[in-house]
């Protein structure tokens, strides 16, 4: 393929001597195919295809995917099952469900089942909405991290001192994970880059952002299993959190038979999504943790920004309720410009505009993320004791 | 609409029988398909049809003046307005806030404040890609080279929904004579199309998402906290994710393509078996390197102008073709180091025309993993979204080597080499396969692509990830 001969650069056009006539003259027949990448000796090429109708191309485009379909159905039916509330779900259900029970009966989801077992993947068309919540009795039970250790002791009449601030060093690394919606994963980063910097600090586990999930549709993506999981199996002391970008619409599953939320802002709604916001800082703090929750930004759309609101009262009332298990981060004003608006572009600390939001006048930019870890940090500087340690080693 | 989805094999099986069926009969055909490309794109937003429609009004109408106009004053006048109009429209889209932030930025270094306000403007879907076949048509028949077509065709070709949104970059002398005369529908090349649509899902929805959420998206959004092997293995992850990416999708739409009955040009060679950049070059994003070259390096005098201009009109179309893919500096960078070494080879084989191939004396795998490395070593700006995140990259490589590496694990370094070895592949294996493909009996070929599907879906995550090279 290296000595092959260069190809020709496409002679340019002399303008001045262009006729009428030439400018009149049919196109040029369309060209050769390109040369190949290499010169082939005569049958080098493989066998010849044989050539098929338009007809035989669209049989076997239906029987494909009619094929494919019912060997995929039970994934097919979890798709429908995921899709967003309205008629195309309903439809999807209605021809996925039985597609599905006719494939388990003929065994022909065997194929897709021995393929899935093969990569440990059995399981993943299993449909789980079951939120597992804990009991909201949460007034008696106290993570240890937000517990100073004082308060065990009398505290002294006269002159009260602020609680002693759980102390954090390299021997004994606060552990940090972040969870939550593709809204968490670009602040999560620059959180995971901040706390790097702190030898007293330590992201455990990956950021774990997962696109298009919220807590309205355990069926998506059941966080609350994921975040049960994950607090036993990383012991982490603060978990960051960010959702609700996923979660304004009026419809959501795993709710107890008989229930309803009604429509999106809803009384029913709000208590349910409380409930579910609320259980999952109840989850974090009986593992000894601390939750930060991050509120959502106004975003490009007012009525998107709207929608946000309810989801962020919801959130930061439940964080209230928790003083020192749970804490709530407001983006909605650290991301205003000017006039109070959504801002694309923000000025950094020496005035320079940096890109903050992305494209899509949602998410986050680098710098918007930057931000937002700035103030985590923060807050995690207010409740936990993370530079004590240098005092000590300098003494 | 994206391809791997259900959306988009109803809407697919749809418009094939119904774009065979009204073939015979170009007066129907063209509307029809002219109405399924412009659905296709609405998908997005139904606002962008807007700027399809009048883009194509636009530069049909200059074209076709341009072509019966013989001042020659004229002529240049007519092209700069259409070229005018085409890279305003881009500009707009794509650079305006790029253009205003690094101004604004600029300006303030030096202590001015500029009454400079950014707009949040959405980038409408392939916005790049069809701007520049719409360049095609107007410089071909500035040229000469092509005459214009009627506006009907015309719409066909910027619109025809295989390549809208993310090519390939198809010339008018490719797809409009295919256009003007209906497709043979007794002849269609169906063993290639399901040979390319099925490697092609497989390499987006298998390789390139498996790549991205395993590996790479965690490792450059925190270099610092990643070891040296894990920041390698991304660096190469990333070059077999954005391969794995790019060329699936075109790989999907030459094949949809060609269920139609149309024949769109080959956009990947195996480019990571190349000897060297200029190698590269004729075998990445092939259809975007022959436009750069096309209508950017020779109108600048290519090589024709002695040394020096030559280095500079390579870097000029490096850089116009690193800002391209996107508006920040990062790209330009990208496409500068490019330049650079396409300069050096020049340099180093000191001919005018530099041969794609090794220095004499090197042996060809040498060449070739000196290629592969620079190239990686570029994507690193590429793929980072600031030139301190690049630097965190690079210095990270160096910096922390015998530190744990959980992310490396067997499926990631199988994926790559999945993606790197299928480019050593003889070319002979897949037209044997699509040979053996194309004799089955219709059951039997639906069977295998219904099997092939089922893996593709199993393996793959569960949703749809856009294509990278939409946001381009």
């Amino acid at each position: 393929m290296a000595d092959r001969p260069l190809p020709q650069l496409p002679p340019l056009p002399d303008e001045e001597t262009r006729t009428l006539e030439q400018a009149a003259a049919p196109a040029d027949p369309p060209p050769e195919p390109p040369p190949r990448r290499r010169a082939r000796p005569e049958g080098d090429d493989g066998p010849p295809r044989k050539l098929a109708s338009a007809g035989h191309a669209l049989v076997v485009c239906v029987l494909a995917l009619a094929i494919g379909l019912v060997l995929n159905a039970p994934g097919a039916h979890k798709n429908a099952y995921n899709k967003p509330a309205g008629w195309q779900r309903d439809v999807a259900l209605a021809l996925t469900g039985p597609l599905a029970g006719v494939s388990h009966a003929l065994l022909l989801d065997r194929p897709r089942a021995g393929v899935q077992t093969a990569v440990g993947r059995s399981g993943n068309d299993d449909i789980d909405t079951d939120l597992g919540l804990p009991p909201t009795s949460v007034a008696t039970t106290t993570p240890a991290t937000t517990v100073p250790r004082a308060t065990t002791k009398k505290p002294r009449a006269a002159t009260p001192t602020p609680p002693k601030k759980p102390a954090f060093s390299p021997k004994r690394k606060l552990r940090i994970w972040i969870a939550g919606d593709s809204l968490v994963i670009t602040p999560g980063y620059a959180i995971v880059r901040a706390a790097g910097s702190s030898p007293a600090m330590e992201p455990v586990g990956t950021v774990d952002g997962r696109v298009a999930t919220g807590l309205t549709r355990p069926d998506v993506f059941n966080w609350f299993d994921e975040i049960r999981h994950q607090v036993k199996e990383l012991h982490p002391k603060v978990v960051v959190l960010a959702f609700g970008g996923n979660d304004d619409k009026g419809y959501m599953t795993g709710l107890p038979d008989g229930m309803s939320v009604g429509d999106f802002g809803s009384w029913a709604w709000r208590k349910e999504y409380g409930r579910r916001v609320g259980g999952i800082m109840d989850t974090i703090n009986r593992a000894g943790a601390l939750a930060i929750w991050i509120g959502l930004p106004q975003t490009s759309s007012q009525d998107q920004t709207a929608r946000f609101d309810v989801v962020n009262a919801v959130a930061e009332k439940q964080a209230r309720k928790r003083p020192g298990r749970a804490a709530y981060i407001d983006t909605y004003t650290m991301f205003a410009g000017d006039d109070g608006g959504f801002a694309q572009y923000l000025p950094d600390g020496s005035g320079r505009l940096e890109k903050v939001r992305a494209d899509d006048g949602v998410h986050f930019e680098r710098a918007g993320g930057d931000m937002i870890a700035r103030i985590v940090l923060k807050e995690l500087n207010k409740v936990f004791d993370l530079t004590s340690w240098r005092k000590k080693q300098t003494a | 609409m994206l391809f791997p989805t259900a959306t988009f094999a109803i809407f697919f099986l749809i418009v094939l029988p119904l774009s065979w069926l009204t073939m015979p009969w170009p007066h129907r055909w063209r509307p029809f398909i002219i109405a399924a490309s412009y659905v296709f794109y609405s998908w997005w937003d139904w606002r962008f049809v807007l700027l399809l429609a009048g883009c194509t009004i636009w530069n049909q109408v200059l074209a076709v003046r341009i072509w019966r106009t013989t001042d020659r004053a004229r002529r240049k006048g007519l092209l700069f307005l259409a070229l005018a109009g085409n890279l305003g429209l881009l500009g707009y889209f794509k650079y305006y806030d790029f253009f205003v932030s690094s101004t604004d930025n600029m300006a303030a270094i030096v202590g001015y404040d500029l009454p400079l306000s950014l707009k949040a403007i959405v980038l409408p879907v392939g916005i790049s890609f069809f701007t520049f076949m719409a360049i095609s048509y107007v410089v071909d028949a500035y040229r000469g080279e092509f005459e214009p077509t009627t506006l009907e065709k015309f719409a066909v070709y910027l619109s025809f929904f295989p390549h809208l949104v993310a090519g390939p970059i198809v010339r008018p002398s490719e797809l409009i004579p295919q256009i003007e005369k209906p497709r043979d529908p007794r002849r269609v090349d169906t063993s290639r199309a399901f040979y390319l649509i099925a490697t092609g899902l497989f390499k987006k929805v298998v390789i390139a998402n498996y790549l991205a959420s395993s590996i790479v998206d965690q490792v450059f959004a925190a270099p610092g906290q990643h070891s040296s092997l894990e920041i390698l293995i991304a660096v190469y992850a990333y070059a077999v994710q954005i391969y794995a990416d790019f060329s699936g999708y075109t790989d999907i739409a030459i094949g949809i393509a060609l269920l139609l009955g149309f024949s769109f040009p080959q956009n990947f060679d195996s480019p990571y078996a190349a000897v060297s950049v200029q190698d590269f070059w004729r075998r990445w994003h092939m259809t975007l390197s022959r436009w750069l070259r096309d209508y950017v390096y020779i109108p600048l005098g290519g090589n024709r102008r002695g040394t020096v201009l030559t280095y500079r009109n390579l870097m000029l179309t490096m850089l116009i073709g690193g800002l391209w893919h996107g508006a920040a500096w990062t790209f330009v960078v990208w496409g500068g180091l490019h330049g650079v070494a396409l300069a050096g080879e020049r340099w180093w084989h000191g001919r005018s025309v530099a041969p794609a191939r090794p220095p004499a004396g090197w042996p060809r795998w040498r060449a070739r993993i000196l290629t592969f490395h620079f190239v990686c070593f570029a994507w690193i700006f590429f793929r980072s979204d600031s030139f301190g995140s690049a630097w965190d990259m690079i210095e990270g490589l160096f910096t922390g080597w015998g530190e744990p590496s959980p992310l490396v694990t067997s499926g990631v370094l199988l994926a790559i080499a999945v993606g790197i070895g299928s480019q050593y592949l003889p070319a002979r294996l897949p037209r044997v396969v699509m040979a053996r493909f194309s004799r089955l009996p219709v059951l039997a070929q639906a069977t295998v692509l219904a099997l092939a599907l089922m893996v593709t879906s199993v393996l793959g995550p569960e949703g749809v990830a856009p294509f990278i090279y939409f946001q381009f």
